[in-house]
């Protein structure tokens, strides 16, 4: 089998769907090119196909990394043109290069387990005075330690959450338009989700902002430093 | 163009219901467009996505280069909410155009539950619901689809309705459409409605009124207009390779409920199931070539990438040339994984074999629909399958794997006997006990999933009372106490719901009074069982003065002008009353599509005939 990874977006057109249906977009696109897509063996096959990390439903991303298997070994440039004529709007390969194995035939790590920072970006309006807005971030930025009490459906667990934020969270004015910009860890055991610090930022630290109204956008993920197809 | 703030957005169910941009979805430049139509179904996105008339109108009106045609479907109780809320208008799901803007706006008639849903769309594009409050700046509103064959209940709310197949009519009438406009809009509405009437296949309830009689029955129609037809028949297809077909379907983002390509094989039925609308409106049996049907599977898979399609037609397993096109299906698709399925299947152990073929991995389930309990009765509707048939098929099914299979019944059909009911029972039970004989040990599930009998316009029960509310219920009963096997999974509709849809399929003018009244006091989707308001429409029936039992209940009597035989399929009376005359004698009639005519009449009205690819060879 050759292994590539791409660099894809997801854009504003396809901001509302699942992970799940992002990733159909990409297969129906696939059989449309009518390129050599492996399969799973068994008796529901799937395509081989793997992605660094789930985007939420209402998050676009300039970029997202995906790796694929072909049953024969195509030229990834080739592969990238084929595919990118049947992609719909706002779904763009950047880069795609194949996944070379290393010499001593150790198996590259999984993009899951390769991913270890993500950038975001959030966009909202403003809904107050700024200098209040920026006064609670730069309080939340302050803390040592922020314990988060989470409560999903399913259930409800303290996290201290300090630990995956890389760098004091920005904020700035884009347009009309607040920006806060933030650098999020992603460990094997762990990490958070923009939209809870947005909503910690709005609710415990009285940011004036309405978190329902913000747009997310994930600018990057990276590896040890380095963009996730660099590292193949 | 309206704009959808991420707060509605991130607050509802599936927003990718109302952001559009799937693939294949037609964006035109609205200005240089002669004619908006836009196509609506009024049912949530994943139902009328997965309409394929509405596909295929898309396809016939966007290959237009003068037309700008979008889709739109009925906004989920969450979004509407949001929708008021925010005072959003209904809007197209290409462009974001408000619908009041369009020219046109069509509603695919799917099942009489779904009326309601229309008079809430047009309210909250913000057009008139009545026709008469319409002037020049709102839309035509448009019907079409299966419920065309009684429009009574529903026609004060359209301003035309288009019979039968629309591929070819629906183009005219936007020739019609564009150069009166550019002619200047001679006569206003009037004036348009006037010249569309007098294509076939278009009915414009306005120039009919409706007569009744000292004891408040219909007693006729009066034609209001020269330009109104004593009787609209509907519009046929002659040459099924010819027309358009899709080709290149919108791909949704999200799950459908037909999530996979629609191949159509042919159109019609001819089995003459006497209780079956389909049966007769969709006459006479057509093919498509073995040639054609290649050829656009291979666009189709191509312009999709879906990697499931369905061969679907009314009863798919009678296409003349199925085992060898399926062979040929999967000698071009091979080593793409693309699957093939049926959706309904003759009781045979032909369909078994072919659907062996077709799901050599996995078997769900298989479906079988003998529609009575016992063998008077199947004669009775003109089922022409025997027991051993059924018995015969799940024998074939069993030994080659299957451990599920569905049957579907109907319950309340006329003459039916407590006999009958207790029949179904009987002949589940058979079927677990074929199971045990071929097997050698228990393990299989039968589900009998039953409806209860609506009679339905322009079939040879036409003339029947329905059935009671409380005698479906008894009858369901009955059944339920019969089933003593714990393999038997019994299903069944709800039965307050059939004798609601009972009045409308067969109502008159008279009811449009009704469903405005039931959908004002908060009637919508009421084919969703969460959301079905039996009370409301009840209480609609009462406060309008009107008795429902009129309508469903009812016998009519056999000379009884009805109100709905000015919109015609094409089948005669006077089949129909053969027909009925047989039902109750418990005879048969031949399917045409390879026998001999029964002289239904729709061939020589409608100047057409029966495609049969085998037909043909003989
Ligand atoms: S007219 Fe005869 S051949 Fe034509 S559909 Fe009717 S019964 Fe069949």
């Amino acid at each position: 089998m050759y292994k590539y990874r791409a660099e894809i977006t997801k854009g504003e057109e396809v901001r509302y769907i699942s992970h799940l249906d992002y990733a159909g977009v990409i297969q129906r696109a696939i059989c449309r090119a009518h390129l050599p897509a492996a399969y799973s063996e068994g008796f529901n096959p799937h395509m081989k196909m793997a992605f660094a990390s789930a985007l939420a439903m209402g998050v676009t991303s300039d970029k997202e990394y995906m790796d694929f298997e072909m049953a024969r070994p195509l030229n990834a440039q080739e592969v990238m043109d084929r595919l990118n004529a049947h992609l719909p709007q706002g779904v763009r390969i950047l880069r795609i290069k194949p996944v070379r194995e290393f010499k001593n035939k150790k198996k590259h790590k999984s993009l899951m387990a390769e991913v270890d920072l993500a950038d975001y970006e959030l966009f909202m309006p403003l809904e107050g005075d700024w200098d209040k807005a920026v006064e609670s971030v730069q309080e939340f930025n302050q803390l040592k330690e922020y314990v988060y009490h989470r409560v999903t459906p399913k259930k409800v667990r303290d996290i201290e959450i300090k630990q995956y934020i890389k760098d004091p969270v920005k904020i700035s004015m884009s347009g009309d338009r607040l920006k806060l910009e933030m650098s999020i860890i992603i460990t094997q055991t762990g990490t958070i989700k923009s939209s809870d610090i947005l909503k910690i930022l709005a609710e415990e630290f009285g940011l004036p902002i309405n978190p329902v109204r913000a747009l997310i956008n994930r600018k990057a993920m990276y590896g040890e430093g380095k963009a996730l197809i660099d590292l193949v | 163009m309206i704009k959808l703030t991420p707060e509605i957005l991130q607050a509802i169910e599936k927003p990718a219901r109302y952001t559009g941009h799937e693939w294949n979805a037609v964006e035109k430049n609205w200005d240089e467009a002669k004619c908006h139509f836009a196509l609506a179904l009024p049912d949530v996105y994943e139902v009328g996505m997965s309409n394929l008339g509405l596909k295929i109108l898309y396809e016939v009106l966007n290959g237009r280069s003068d037309t700008f045609c979008e889709r739109v479907y009925a906004p989920w109780i969450d979004m509407e909410e949001k929708m008021r809320e925010a005072g959003i208008p209904l809007f197209s799901l290409e462009s974001f155009n408000e619908i009041k803007s369009f020219d046109f706006l069509g509603f695919s008639l799917q099942y009489e539950m779904i009326y309601s849903n229309v008079l809430n769309m047009l309210e909250l594009a913000g057009i008139p619901v009545w026709t008469k409050d319409r002037d020049d700046n709102d839309p035509f509103i448009v019907g079409g689809g299966p419920c065309v064959y009684n429009t009574e209940p529903v026609c004060d709310f359209f301003d035309f309705f288009i019979l039968g197949e629309g591929e070819e009519i629906i183009s005219e009438v936007v020739d019609v459409f564009v150069s009166w406009r550019a002619a200047g809009s001679p006569g206003g509405r009037q004036g348009f409605l006037r010249e569309a009437a007098r294509l076939d296949g278009i009915y414009v309830p306005a120039f009919y009124e409706p007569q009744y009689d000292d004891r408040g029955l219909f007693s006729g129609m009066k034609l209001l207009d020269d330009a109104a037809k004593p009787v609209v028949y509907k519009r046929v297809i002659k040459d099924m390779d010819q027309v358009t077909f899709v080709e290149k379907p919108v791909v949704p983002y999200i799950d459908i409920v037909h999530d996979r390509i629609m191949l159509e094989l042919f159109r019609g039925c001819t089995r003459g199931c006497r209780f079956c609308q389909a049966g007769t409106s969709y006459r006479p049996v057509r093919e498509r070539s073995k040639e054609r049907l290649r050829e656009l599977a291979r666009k189709l898979v191509d312009s999709t990438g879906y990697n499931e399609m369905s061969l679907t037609s009314l009863s798919s397993a009678d296409y003349s040339c199925l085992g060898e096109m399926v062979d040929d299906l999967f000698a071009d698709f091979e080593g793409e994984k693309v699957s093939f399925s049926l959706p309904s299947l003759r009781i045979d152990s032909f369909s078994i074999d072919l659907a062996h073929k077709m799901q050599q991995v996995r078997k769900s389930g298989l479906t079988f629909a003998p529609e009575a309990g016992t063998q008077r009765l199947r004669d009775v509707i003109n089922k022409g399958v025997t027991e051993e048939n059924l018995l015969q098929a799940v024998e074939a099914a069993f030994k080659q794997g299957w451990k599920q299979v569905k049957l579907y019944f109907m319950m309340g059909l006329p003459t039916e006997t407590d006999e009958d009911i207790i029949g179904i029972a009987n002949l589940a039970k058979k079927v677990v006990d074929k199971y045990f004989e071929v097997k050698g040990r228990r393990g299989c599930t039968v589900t009998i999933s039953v409806s209860c009998f609506v009679p339905k316009p322009f079939t040879p029960f036409q003339w029947f009372g329905q059935v009671p509310r409380e005698e479906f219920e008894r009858r369901q009963k009955l059944l339920k106490e019969n089933i003593r096997d714990k393999s038997i999974k019994f299903n069944y509709h709800d039965a307050r719901v059939s004798v609601l849809e009972g009045s409308l399929a067969r109502g008159d003018r008279r009811l449009s009074k009704v469903i405005y009244q039931a959908w004002k006091d908060g009637a919508k989707f009421d084919g969703w069982t969460d959301l079905f308001k039996n009370e409301v429409w009840h209480e609609a029936y009462e406060k309008c003065g009107i008795d429902i039992t009129q309508y469903n209940e009812r016998t009519r009597d056999l000379e009884e002008p009805l109100p709905w035989e000015h919109t015609s399929p094409g089948v005669s009376r006077a089949f129909l009353r053969r027909e009925y005359d047989k039902a109750l004698q418990e005879c048969l009639t031949e399917d045409c599509r390879r026998g001999k005519c029964s002289a239904c009449g729709v061939c020589p009205a409608l100047d057409a005939k029966v495609v049969d690819w085998r037909a043909k060879d003989v």
